[in-house]
């Protein structure tokens, strides 16, 4: 099922959760709702679920408007970061529940209950668990027992808040690598709400930027990282460094570089932030001629393919964080407490 | 004595300790001292037994109003947040504070029939103080704080996206409190109702004021223990005392093992 999401804004108490949001989710997609704490992610999501009412703008499912429609009508399967299960109830109740409280002319019979939970509980690979009770399990388990549970009623969509926020980094791992099979498999609408951007670039076929309330930017995974379209979106998505330059004529000059800004128009005469992502630094241990920014090495971190160092700008002290592959450190053979040139080989600018 | 029943009865609600001062009068009763036929017959007098009936069914008609009440109050102070709820929270509490006499004294006022509750009350028809009813205004008055404050930190620890949890499956508001909140709280609740239930046979203090204490038909078993006293019949309270005391015994064991049952499958 589409989602349609038109000028959506709520507000709780003092706070604007969400300013006048508006989104186009496409049947049978997975898409990610990225954005830092307080970013308007949940609320969206929420307001999606139907569980919040919102102040403004209308929810479309299908196409029709669902922004009245409550909760238990909309048909949708939610999953929350801290699984919440009912505690009473084995694993194999937990999952029939949602066909248990049908009316009694829609309830299946007994035999079929047991064959849907049975089926989705194999599905999340949890079938010899069935008859636990939900504190006998790992917190992977009982997310994905909650993540069945959802299932069982055969929603329209499915929206997960956080689903892997409480969980370690191995097993986060594993279960977003299986939420992305579980996708291609049951290929219901899926909309999920998390603060991780390797989850997201992972998991997601469109990712969702959110920051303060708003949509900064919407695509593919791919085109979110490589074409940030706001600065927020820049330092968000991956490790960078920010320096700050001045545009006049076409030309920007960044850390005492000159770069080239053709799609710049000509005339404009403004300060500018720029944005260079770690690995997008050159080293050196002479300055060659050229200007370079003079910087004292002060940490050094070793781990996996890229070396990842931290640099002190002699001038103002201003940290830069670089990345760089082994074999190029070893190379350089610097130490710490050495000096060290930094160029940026390519830079992002934005207008102040 | 009427204190030391109730504090005996609470002993065991709290977890089956042995009760002090038990034996003491345990054995001023037994056969072998010649006193058995003084025990029936002063246990089963007429009086006494229709003391019993008052006390067991007001107290049984107390706790169980607090346990409905007493949850919906925990629920809201838990649940809600509106101005004024500091001060409500801190007024469940006023039963454990006050004297129960300064309770009984200012409820047989407030109900009497020229009283506030009393004089609007008397023209439908509904006399409550020196009435049945009467007592278990007062024992439910005295056992609320029980109920409330057993309940609350398991209703704070029952996240409210279980709710939104079952809402989304598709459940009612009756449905998600009967086959999702209930069978969470209801441990809590009967310990809250047991609670409530052993303080109110044993009251004594709140009760008398607005009793009235006619003889068969508002008299509470402490009372008639309090009576004997004072006749110098020690051995005829004593008898009440331990009957009193083996029924808050069966009763609370009855409580107990529906907790062990409720908590095995809660577990």
């Amino acid at each position: 099922m589409s989602i349609g999401v038109q000028g959506l804004a709520k507000r709780f108490g003092g706070f604007e959760a969400l300013k006048n949001v508006s989104l186009e989710i496409p049947s049978g997609e997975l898409v990610a709702l990225l954005g830092p704490s307080g970013s308007g992610k949940t609320t969206l999501l929420r307001l999606i679920a139907g569980l919040e009412r919102p102040d403004a703008g209308t929810i479309l499912f299908h196409g029709e408007d669902a922004t009245r429609r409550d909760v238990r009508d909309r048909q949708v399967g939610f999953v929350f970061q801290h699984y919440a299960l009912f505690r009473h109830m084995s694993v194999f109740e937990n999952v029939a529940f949602g066909l248990r409280v049908r009316p009694r002319h829609l309830r299946p019979p007994e035999a079929e209950i047991r064959t849907t939970v049975t089926d989705l509980l194999k599905l999340v690979q949890l079938d010899w668990l069935a008859d636990r009770q939900p504190s006998q399990l790992s917190g992977g388990q009982r997310q994905r027992v909650a993540l069945a549970r959802a299932l069982a009623v055969k929603p329209e969509v499915l929206l997960l808040d956080e689903p892997f926020g409480a969980l370690d980094a191995k097993v986060r791992k594993e279960l977003r690598r299986w939420l992305r099979r579980l996708h291609e498999e049951v290929h219901v609408t899926t909309v999920f709400v998390t603060h991780d951007q390797d989850e997201a670039m992972e998991v997601a076929d469109r990712i969702v930027v959110m920051n303060e309330g708003r949509i900064e930017q919407v695509g593919h995974p791919e085109a979110v990282y490589e074409h940030p379209a706001t600065p927020f979106v820049y330092s968000f998505l991956g490790n960078v460094n920010l320096f700050h330059g001045r545009v006049a004529e076409g030309r920007a000059e960044v850390a005492g570089q000159e770069v080239a800004m053709p799609d710049w128009a000509a005339g404009l005469d403004r300060d500018a932030v720029a944005y260079v992502r770690t690995y997008e630094v050159e080293l050196a241990r002479e300055p060659n001629g050229s200007p370079a920014i003079e910087t004292v090495l002060r940490h050094v971190r070793r781990f996996g393919p890229m070396v990842r160092l931290e640099l002190d700008r002699v001038e103002d002290g201003q940290v830069i964080e670089a990345e760089v592959p082994r074999a190029r450190f070893e190379e350089l053979g610097v130490g710490r407490g050495e000096r060290v040139y930094v160029k940026p080989r390519s830079a992002r600018l934005f207008p102040r | 004595m009427s204190r030391a029943a109730g504090a005996a009865g609470r002993g065991a609600g709290g977890g089956g300790g042995g009760p002090p001062g038990l034996a003491a009068p345990l054995r001023r009763c037994l056969p072998g001292r010649g006193r058995a036929g003084g025990f029936w017959e002063a246990t089963l007098a007429p009086r006494v037994l229709a003391a019993y009936r008052v006390s067991l069914v007001t107290s049984l008609v107390a706790a169980s109003l607090n346990a409905v009440f007493g949850l919906l109050v925990a629920w809201v102070l838990v649940r809600y947040r509106f101005p004024g709820r500091r001060v409500v929270d801190a007024l469940v509490d006023l039963p454990f504070a006050l004297p129960t006499a300064v309770a009984g004294i200012a409820l047989t006022t407030l109900y009497a029939e020229n009283g506030w509750l009393g004089a609007r009350l008397a023209p439908l028809g509904i006399k409550v103080s020196y009435t049945t009813l009467g007592i278990t205004v007062a024992l439910v008055f005295i056992g609320l704080p029980f109920v409330v404050r057993t309940l609350q930190p398991v209703l704070q620890d029952l996240e409210a996206e279980i709710e939104e949890a079952a809402a989304s499956l598709g459940a009612t508001r009756w449905q998600t409190f009967r086959r999702v909140l209930l069978p969470a709280l209801l441990p809590a609740l009967l310990t809250g109702f047991a609670l409530a239930f052993a303080r109110a046979i044993g009251e004594y203090g709140s009760v008398v004021f607005i009793s009235g204490n006619m003889p068969m038909r508002t008299e509470i078993a402490p009372l008639l223990i309090m009576t004997k006293l004072e006749q110098f019949d020690y051995a005829g309270a004593t008898a009440i005392a331990v009957v009193l005391l083996l029924m808050s015994f069966a009763l609370l064991l009855c409580i107990n093992v529906l907790q062990w049952w409720s908590r095995r499958q809660a577990a």
